[in-house]
């Protein structure tokens, strides 16, 4: 009881403490520092459009992504068809779109996931300390010592292939650098006085680690899922390369690509792997662009 | 010092013997074996179930679990790497000719990667903040966004197949004698490999440059009146390349496993080439061969890093790890 | 799995009565229902569903569209030919007839099939969605996906009940090929207790007898026509397409008038006559790590092909034709013995003599190794005495006499292989004294196929494994001095690697079975390709056991 009396109490000073600081110009320096990062806001932009065109893509497209004509395959570019068709008569564009969906989805997602993950690990191992934190440490240990494409094969190969498996591989190659980054981070907040003065109040680990330590670590993680999406998505495209990514019946802009591999193709359809050989390159090319962008903005050691 | 290495090793062989202990089972849990990879599905039907059974006793597949991880690990530890069960082609012959060939690749890419990227992130740092500054920072992102399979492929198509400069892939022909000859096979995997490679240190090279400009010997030589470019390529460069150097060596594991799919574009006959191959097959002896290779190096890798690291920074105690 | 084993095993009579006995039995009550009704729980051992299916994939548009034109239609296992029955029911295209023929049998349109494939490439999947696309509009929901793993055992696992399952695999629908040098490889696996997808039926067991009895093919049409005729009308599975073989050949090469046929074995090519500017023929099919034992894939392997030798020859459709490494050869009237006399002053590579003990160990070796072609398995497993040798009672086979001073060996057969013929154009003869003591459980591990010694046209020079592999003429070969190299490198049909090898000047021969592999080579002015008809079918398996 007298815990959540406590535990209000300390939330109300960080509200406070939050809005102070939104008001003075910390936070906003990094707003302004990423705005003035030209490259950064352009990436943000395109990344946005994509997201949103991928999202509203039954809007954007009258086709449906699986729709086989025969007849029509391999035309090029029209009023019709924005970006051609494909071997079957499928319409490029409306795939490109919907590729986007699952592929933004495998790379944001797993990102994003592998970060939570990371996170809650790192936080926790890292203020607690103790055998979880050995423990935590030498799993990670584990997955870091492969190349992360050799271990990426090790498991699809013995886990097989479909869009949950993939996922669940990312996330599980993905978590330890995450987890790495926000131990440190903790273990150098850990001694810091604020935290030593909210143990002192008695609030329970679990407060002190995700209410009020986790927030002062957080543009690091940012940087981090922004890069880990685009190198997701690079993967994705590689692996349905070597034929062990998603099931090639799903769209993805790895499998869409994936046609470029017959050089026929590739010499005499260009719609047919152009367009979506620049999106994903555009769109990665945008995440990074972003990354960047953070890391410049909150990191003061990187200057430029 | 040495305790700490001595430490460090400590954790090393366990970490080796649990993670072929993992990767060993996890390949138990995959479905299918060596035996079903060397039957062909149109074939599959006139293979009966004794034969089946009986090419799993002669490859000492049905053995139990344990009793198969324990008869690789003995003769692993006496540095038997036996033999892949494809055909039965000894491990350590297959590692002496695809480990070369790779470490070839990855040389000679690291090699380009770090002259292209140290010179043009130094030019970026000369520059800061100009056009040229701008443009090659996107240049570099650009080329760790491409997937590179696909910028693999466009390459053969434009540099083997249009043009026709260089081959489309391959490592040796019956007629190379020297290692001349060989050049021409090595340039576009190399290059396109280089590539993926040139952001990263083009990134570190400009910061660590912009760093050392900003530091008091170079003021200092500066108002002694020495000429810019003496004072950027006498004082700066140096100090600044020193660090940037040490990174890139320490890239290698990367480039190891970076360049599977670049091998698989240009038919190189290497490592990860092989890697991709027994892995497909299910063939245990050499995926775990293999893995543990990569592992061995990563793990080696880091160790170096952190033994130089503590060796150079003090600060760097253990424990505080 | 234990069914399947009956056939092989001669301790498992009491097995095959049971199988028998279950078979009538389940035949009986089949006959006493109508005859198109479900035999089931599943609808899909309705056979109006089975037409159905057949009839709803547009099969001429896919051939026109996806397949460039350059497959040819099936309407039975069999290819056309002297084999083919005239009177087959018709499941070509229609949609109508096919959404008919489902309502009346009640199909259950929630109902969402699992289609299996087990190859990887993109023309495969697009393969795959074009029937999806076809399927839905007849009303049947249908996903594909493709095989990982243990591709045998997920197909081909059999019911431990050969005729009321459940099956022992789970996928609905599956998307292969049977290809056969031998035409009564079609049917011998729809056998009671052989075939995972459809049940075991005594009157097809009765039609397979047939096709077995006998060697002469004016014997064997009338039962081919009635085994054809019967299996399509119960549509046990949908005939897709026939598939051709492409060959291509650079315009250095030139066969000097010899023959073409069906690259993936073995036939009277004469690779020695043909002429090859330059001296150097190239092509893919090399080792890798080692070089395949030519006893499963025949002939799929450059090496395989060129390196050894035959005791029969066969012409470009694989028909037998005359000796290659015999002098002669004199096959019993009633097909139960079989003697060749060998060339004389025959040599292998290394200047041993090749002699009928090597022919005998050879077959010896074969009937104890796993992974044997089928055809090569029922003709060495035919040879009186093979089952006991393979068992282990005893230590030669009873059915093999030579004599090598008169340079003969005579087989004795237990039962009739009306393939025995074939079987000998196709099986290269190894040598004993490099092979002699190896496990023939482990026949591919030994060190010998790090550079194999054989007897054919071309020996084995230099091998850089996964780069290259050089072969050389052998002077000593019967049928003359081949006048060029071949290098063969290590890539395949459908690897991606053949055009962008093609399109740098790096192949010169070679086959393939992908028709987008053809559209591109067509498209090369240095680069010619010839189709040449295979027996080689692809199809739609239909499972009509119960689920598992």
């Amino acid at each position: 009881m007298a815990n959540s009396s406590l535990n209000r109490k300390f939330d109300q000073i960080k509200k406070r403490e939050e809005e102070k600081t939104f008001s003075t110009n910390k936070r906003s320096r990094i707003v302004n520092k990423f705005l003035n990062n030209r490259l950064a806001v352009i990436g943000l932009i395109i990344f946005t459009i994509i997201v949103l065109a991928s999202i509203f893509a039954p809007i954007l497209s009258p086709y449906d992504p699986m729709r086989v004509d025969l007849r029509s395959m391999r035309q090029p570019p029209s009023f019709d068809h924005w970006f051609g068709t494909d071997s079957t008569g499928r319409d490029v564009f409306a795939r490109v779109l919907y590729g986007g969906r699952v592929s933004i989805f495998i790379g944001l997602g797993s990102a994003i996931l592998s970060a939570v993950v990371g996170i809650a690990v790192g936080c926790y191992a890292g203020y607690k300390g103790g055998w979880i934190d050995v423990i935590a440490l030498r799993v990670s240990e584990i997955f870091m010592s492969f190349p992360q494409i050799i271990l990426v094969l090790l498991l699809v190969s013995i886990t097989g292939q479909s869009l949950f498996n993939l996922m669940a591989i990312f996330i599980v190659t993905g978590w330890g650098g995450m987890y790495r980054l926000a131990r440190a981070r903790m273990l150098s907040l850990r001694e810091e006085e604020y935290v030593q003065a909210l143990r002192s109040f008695g609030l329970s680990t679990f407060t002190i680690c995700y209410k009020h330590m986790l927030p002062n670590a957080l543009s690091p993680i940012m940087v981090n899922i922004t890069l880990s999406t685009a190198m997701f998505i690079l993967t994705e495209a590689g692996l349905s390369f070597l034929g062990l990514g998603v099931p090639l019946n799903i769209p993805t802009w790895g499998n869409i690509l994936n046609v470029a591999q017959d050089i026929l193709i590739l010499q005499n359809y260009w719609w047919m792997w152009g367009p979506v050989g620049i999106v994903i390159s555009v769109f990665v090319l945008c995440v990074n662009f972003i990354g960047d962008g953070l890391r410049d903005s909150t990191d003061p050691s990187q200057q430029g | 010092m040495t305790t700490y290495i001595i430490q460090r090793l400590f954790i090393f062989f366990p970490m080796l013997l649990a993670i072929s202990f993992l990767v060993y089972g996890g390949l138990e849990l995959s479905p299918g074996d060596a035996v079903s990879h060397m039957i062909s599905p149109e074939l599959a039907l006139s293979i009966t179930a004794e034969q089946l059974e009986a090419m799993r006793e002669a490859y000492g597949l049905n053995k139990s679990f344990l009793t198969r991880y324990w008869i690789w690990l003995t003769s692993m530890v006496q540095g038997d790497m036996g033999y892949s069960m494809a055909g039965g082609v000894a491990i350590s012959e297959i590692m002496a000719k695809t480990v070369p060939a790779t470490l070839e690749l990855s040389l000679v890419a690291l090699f380009f990667s770090t002259i292209i990227g140290c010179s043009l992130g130094v030019l970026s740092a000369l520059k800061r903040g100009s056009a040229t500054d701008n443009s090659l920072t996107v240049a570099g992102m650009a080329g760790v966004s491409i997937p590179e399979f696909f910028f693999g492929l466009v390459a053969i198509l434009l540099f083997a197949i249009e043009l026709q400069w260089l081959p489309v892939g391959g490592r040796l022909l019956p007629s190379y004698e020297t290692v001349w000859d060989r050049i021409p096979n090595i340039v576009l995997p190399s290059l396109v490999l280089a590539l993926m490679m040139t952001a990263g240190a083009m990134r570190y090279a400009r910061s660590s440059m912009l760093d050392v400009l900003a530091r008091e010997f170079i003021t200092t030589a500066r108002s002694k009146g020495m000429p810019e470019w003496r004072v950027n390529l006498l004082h700066g460069f140096r100090v600044a390349l020193t660090p940037v150097v040490v990174l890139i060596g320490f890239r290698l594991p990367l480039l190891i496993g970076g360049s599977t799919i670049i091998e698989q574009v240009y038919q190189w006959p290497g490592i990860g080439n092989m890697f991709i191959r027994s892995v497909r097959g299910s063939d245990y002896p050499l995926v775990m061969t293999i893995s543990l290779m990569y592992v061995f190096v990563v793990l080696t890798a880091s160790l170096i890093i952190d033994v130089l690291t503590a060796l150079i920074d003090p600060r760097v105690r253990l424990g505080k790890e | 799995m234990l069914a399947s084993s009956v056939f092989y095993s001669i301790g498992g009579n009491m097995k095959k009565l049971y199988v028998v006995i279950v078979a009538v039995l389940a035949h009986l009550m089949f006959i006493s229902s109508a005859s198109a009704q479900p035999t089931n729980s599943n609808q899909l051992s309705d056979p109006r569903v089975r037409q159905a299916l057949c009839m709803a994939i547009d099969m001429k548009t896919i051939g026109e569209t996806l397949f460039e034109d350059q497959i040819i239609m099936a309407d039975s296992l069999l290819p056309n030919g002297p084999y083919k029955s005239p009177n087959l029911p018709d499941y070509s295209y229609n949609p109508e007839k096919a959404r008919q023929l489902l309502a009346e049998a009640n199909w259950d349109s929630n109902r969402e099939l699992d289609m299996v494939f087990y190859y990887g490439d993109q023309l495969t999947t697009d393969f795959m969605a074009a029937i999806q696309a076809y399927f839905a509009d007849v009303g049947v929901k249908m996903t594909y996906r493709l095989l990982q793993g243990d591709v045998g055992a997920q197909l081909n696992s059999v019911p431990e009940d050969g005729v009321n399952g459940p099956a022992a695999v789970d996928y609905d629908l599956g998307y292969g090929a049977r290809a056969a040098i031998a035409m009564q490889e079609y049917y011998n696996s729809f056998k009671t207790g052989l075939n995972p997808q459809t049940p075991g039926d005594p009157k097809m067991d009765a039609l397979i007898e047939k096709i077995n009895s006998s060697a002469d093919p004016e014997v064997l049409k009338p039962y081919f026509f009635e085994i054809q005729e019967y299996q399509m009308e119960k549509a046990n599975i949908c005939p897709l397409y026939y598939q051709k073989l492409f060959i291509y050949e650079s315009d250095k090469v030139s066969r000097n008038g010899e023959m073409y046929g069906n690259d993936q074995y073995n036939y009277d090519w004469k690779i020695e006559n043909w002429k090859v500017d330059g001296g150097v023929l190239q092509t893919n099919t090399g080792p890798i790590e080692f070089f395949e034992q030519p006893w499963y894939n025949l002939g799929i392997w450059i090496h395989s092909k060129v390196v050894f030798d035959r005791l029969l020859v066969a012409d470009g459709g694989l028909v037998p034709t005359g000796c290659s490494a015999c002098e002669s050869y004199d096959l019993a009237p009633d097909g139960m013995s079989l003697t060749f006399k060998l060339r004389d002053g025959l040599t292998w590579h290394d200047g041993d003599d090749f002699t009928v003990e090597d022919v005998a160990w050879s077959i010896r070796t074969a009937i104890k190794a796993p992974r044997i072609h089928s055809v090569v398995v029922n003709t060495v497993n035919s040879i009186k005495g093979a089952e006991a040798f393979k068992n282990g009672s005893t230590d030669d086979v009873a059915g093999i006499k030579y004599s090598i001073a008169d340079r003969t060996i005579t087989l004795e057969m237990a039962t009739l292989d009306p393939n025995i013929l074939t079987t000998f154009s196709q099986f290269a003869i190894l040598p004993k004294h490099k092979l002699g003591d190896v496990d023939p459980n482990q026949l591919q591990q030994s060190d010998f196929w790090q550079m194999p010694v054989g007897s054919g046209p071309f020996k084995v020079t230099e091998v850089k494994m996964n780069d290259f592999a050089k072969l050389v003429p052998f002077d000593n070969y019967h049928g003359g001095k081949a006048g060029f190299d071949i290098i063969a490198y290590p890539s395949f049909d459908g690897d991606g690697n053949l055009i962008k090898n093609a399109a740098a000047g790096k192949m010169d021969y070679g086959f393939t079975k992908n028709v987008a592999d053809v559209a591109a080579l067509d498209a090369m002015a240095n680069m010619s390709t010839k189709a040449v008809d295979i027996p080689y079918t692809r199809m739609m398996w239909i499972m009509q056991y119960p689920k598992p």
